[in-house]
């Protein structure tokens, strides 16, 4: 399983985000790395895809929000962090509908998106969550 | 400078390691005991206060490690996934030292990962490698970098 206990926030509203994004891309990568051909895989990663343009940006503007509210100081660099990657998977998106779903550009694409999710979750993320223990505001996300 | 930025890069890949995989056993090796002939070596090029190139030098069995850690799947040969995952944690790594040389007015940044070998022709004021030893295999940095005039 991808998602750990350890990547939680205490924040439940980030929380149940982080985990429907690490079960989106856990769903992604086994359809991805299945013995299948690309031809019967490549209806679920399309879909999949889809998703998690979407998703993604709903996620980051949510823990944007919360970041905002609770007055933390690393938010215009966390925001540049988001921003990046979003650009990072409109570009892939682009560049795999130009080639016609090539599934090569797929590959590297969860490659990446494995490790910094993880990352991301596992250490930038925490310091949002340590921020808001240290100022007495954690759980604060309504 | 060639100690601080040594340690700067023994102590990002031991935090991302510990951070990201879940090693706890990360221990420093000389780098004359590293030795492989089949690894996947990725470039991160510095520029701006420092510039030149830093080579990961992840072995195989490592690369295929680290994956099969992070996706809970069993990936058993290396490719463009592979790869890519690699890619991204030496990227991470490098990022994480950008922060630490900031900290010491170095400003730096990096350019994207690419899979390919040093380059040997050029010449480095510092040139050193840092090799790590974790139960998901070893790791060696290879740190090749100028000040800029």
């Amino acid at each position: 399983m991808l998602w750990k206990d350890k990547y939680e926030l205490g924040v439940p509203l980030i929380d149940a985000q982080h985990k429907e994004l690490f079960q989106r891309v856990e769903a992604f990568l086994q359809t991805l790395r299945s013995s299948s051909s690309w031809e019967d895989k490549v209806k679920r990663v399309n879909e999949t895809l889809e998703f998690m343009n979407g998703y993604v940006v709903e996620h980051f503007r949510a823990e944007e929000a919360y970041q905002k509210k609770i007055g933390y100081p690393g938010y215009e660099l966390h925001k540049k962090i988001h921003t990046d990657m979003v650009n990072y998977v409109l570009q892939v998106s682009a560049e795999y509908e130009r080639m016609g779903c090539n599934e090569q550009l797929m590959q590297q694409f969860a490659g990446k998106l494995l490790a910094w999710l993880i990352n991301h979750v596992a250490a930038e993320d925490q310091h949002i969550a340590a921020f808001a223990i240290e100022k007495g505001v954690a759980g604060n996300d309504r | 400078m060639t100690a601080d930025l040594h340690a700067s890069f023994l102590e990002a890949t031991q935090t991302v390691f510990q951070l990201m995989l879940d090693l706890s056993d990360i221990h420093e090796c000389p780098a004359e005991t590293f030795f492989c002939d089949d690894e996947v070596d990725i470039s991160i090029g510095v520029t701006g206060d420092l510039t030149g190139e830093i080579i990961y030098r992840f072995p195989r069995i490592t690369s295929l490690n680290m994956v099969n850690i992070m996706s809970g799947m069993e990936v058993d040969s290396v490719d463009d996934f592979v790869t890519s995952a690699v890619s991204e944690i030496a990227n991470i790594i490098s990022g994480n030292v950008l922060t630490m040389l900031a900290g010491n007015n170095l400003n730096c940044d990096i350019l994207p990962p690419a899979m390919q070998k040093p380059d040997d022709t050029r010449e480095y004021a510092i040139h050193t490698a840092c090799c790590v030893s974790t139960s998901a295999g070893d790791v060696c940095l290879d740190i090749r970098l100028n000040p800029a005039k």
